[in-house]
């Protein structure tokens, strides 16, 4: 299932990232924001995906500052809420 | 604070600092950056602040607009390499000095600050405070403001952006309240917005809508106790937004401010009295007077005179204010242009009410607002020019759900393939800082032009608006 989010989530980040980076060569565990693949206020728009693709409410369960930062980050948040 | 002031000034008297000189500095947001500021003011010198993430180009450009005499850099290896032999380069920790602080040298008319904005002609356009328009621009806003609210000052702005520095930090500051500043637009930051207010026992905070879009979403409110005053502002700020501050914030006094960087910031807002948050809702002014007029500018007000509109009619909205700019640096041509014996023309268009309070509806200039930075599309455009095999460009304001509005590039090409786009890309990348580069791409077979054979930005849009735009991303990385 990781995988499948995993594809998901990297087909999501290639519509906002900065065009010139190959999101590819950013490790996984990489901040995305500090490898220069997003601009900082980008996180907004994953926010916005993780609500609308898997019902996240982020007023309800609130944002740990690393949990959207990096691409192992948003799957663990994934699979986190999906146990939930 | 003081020390740290003195330590300066004895080094900049040790390097021959003198009265008037202009000195660059590259990064703000801390605590050395202030004292770097006093320093250079009690001497007399004027500060130069600017954005960090500038091209070499660009650089270039604003040295040759501004000649500064000094340059204060960090560690940036490549920001020095990028200053011409006449700018001595200064460290930013090489402030060694002890001692009394020196004579306050600085004279109320001598020019104290100068903060670039986009220029429309694609060259810089530095707008040019003396210390007696920002002292009246902090005069004005305690009387009109109080301090009480701004006790713990929080600011989360780029202090090389006239918001953040004038009236977020040092209005609040130099008054005496304690100031809390953050590098600007930092997600984690953002994210811990409620606990960062909590820890620090902020009392207020100014920001900018696209910023109020990530914290609300992202972040916990205040838990201890609610702000007393929030002020958004550099950007429209939709009711529906405006609303969820107020909810977030916990206080009803959530100003939505008018402000431009000629009238060194905060000129009106939503402070007197009760009011139902509305799209375009300013408010009453703070230390002017607003005229709607009929004319946009210098040539319009010669030729149809100082005629004001009536209440509730559209028009052009003049600023008469004590904290006007002395002018644009070295552009007498574009000062004339907005500024005529102290009106200011400033390129909105807006409404008085009968209480006299100002609501905007509109810009009439060209202007993409991308979250709160101004970018002149003229200056995008320039960015482009001398590019092998490109025709034409044209950039335009396209909506966007996060900054608002953002960057559309049209362009025409002498050749086919995706690989002048790529080397337009690339070649624009060297001139233009990130923030100001498209964000959407259109490749058109010809501009759509007025009558006259101008190209009319706004038709541009509408064409590029009915197809999607290039997929960049494959376009760059060859897939």
């Amino acid at each position: 299932m990781r995988e499948a989010h995993r594809a998901r989530v990297l087909d999501f980040l290639r519509t906002i990232q900065k065009p010139d980076r190959p999101l590819e060569a950013v490790a996984e565990s990489d901040s995305l924001v500090e490898a220069g693949l997003i601009d900082s206020l980008a996180l907004l728009e994953i926010v916005a995906f993780l609500e609308e693709q898997y019902r996240i409410d982020f007023a309800e369960t609130g944002l740990e500052p690393d949990q959207l930062t990096s691409v192992s980050g948003i799957l663990d948040l994934i699979e986190r809420e999906a146990r939930a | 604070m003081t020390r740290a002031v003195a330590a300066r000034t004895a080094r900049w008297t040790r390097r021959g600092l003198r009265p008037g000189d202009r000195v660059f500095l590259h990064s703000g947001n801390r605590l050395e950056f202030f004292a770097e500021l006093l320093a250079l003011w009690r001497l007399g010198a004027c500060a130069v602040p600017l954005d960090p993430r500038l091209t070499r180009v660009e650089l270039e450009r604003l040295v040759e607009a501004a000649s500064p005499r000094f340059s204060v850099v960090d560690d940036s290896v490549e920001v020095a390499s990028a200053l011409p032999a006449s700018v001595a380069v200064v460290g930013a920790d090489e402030a060694d000095g002890t001692g009394d602080l020196p004579p306050d040298l600085a004279e109320p008319g001598a020019d104290a600050l100068i903060l670039f904005t986009s220029g429309s002609s694609g060259r810089p356009k530095g707008v040019v405070h003396t210390h007696a328009s920002l002292r009246a621009r902090w005069a004005a806003l305690r009387h009109h403001l109080g301090l009480a609210a701004y006790a713990r000052t929080l600011c989360l702005l780029p202090t090389h952006f006239g918001h953040g520095l004038i009236c977020n930090s040092l209005f609040p500051w130099l008054a005496g309240q304690d100031l809390f500043i953050t590098p600007p637009f930092r997600p984690d930051l953002l994210a811990r917005l409620g606990a960062l207010i909590d820890e620090h026992h902020i009392t207020f905070l100014s920001s900018v809508p696209a910023v109020w879009r990530l914290a609300l979403k992202v972040a916990k409110p205040p838990r201890r106790a609610p702000l007393e005053r929030v002020h958004c502002g550099s950007a429209p700020l939709p009711a529906t937004l405006w609303d969820g501050i107020r909810g977030w914030s916990g206080t009803k006094e959530v100003f939505n401010t008018y402000g431009l960087t000629e009238t060194g910031s905060w000129v009106a807002g939503t402070s007197g009295g009760p009011f139902t948050p509305a799209d375009g809702l300013i408010g009453a002014p703070w230390g002017a007077t607003i005229r709607v007029r009929r004319a946009a500018d210098a040539d319009g007000l010669a030729a149809l005179g100082g005629a004001e509109c009536a209440p509730g009619e559209t028009g052009h909205v003049w600023l008469e204010t004590p904290a006007l700019m002395r002018g644009y640096l070295g552009r007498d041509d574009l000062t004339r242009r907005v500024l005529v014996d102290g009106h200011f023309a400033t390129g909105d268009l807006g409404t008085l009410d009968e209480r006299g309070w100002l609501h905007l509806r509109g810009r009439e200039r060209d202007e993409i607002n991308k979250g709160g930075m101004k970018i002149a599309p003229a200056e995008v455009d320039a960015a482009a020019e001398g590019c092998p095999g490109v025709a034409e460009v044209c950039a335009f304001a396209v909506d966007d759900p996060l900054y608002g509005q953002n960057v559309g590039l049209a362009v025409t090409m002498g050749q086919e393939g995706d690989e002048a786009v790529g080397d337009l890309y690339r070649w624009m990348r060297e001139r233009l800082a990130e923030t100001k580069l498209p964000a959407r791409w259109w490749r058109v077979d010809a501009m759509p032009r007025s009558d006259r054979g101008k190209v009319s930005r706004d038709a541009v849009r509408e064409a590029c608006a009915a197809r999607p735009p290039l997929d960049l991303t494959r376009i760059l990385q060859g897939r």
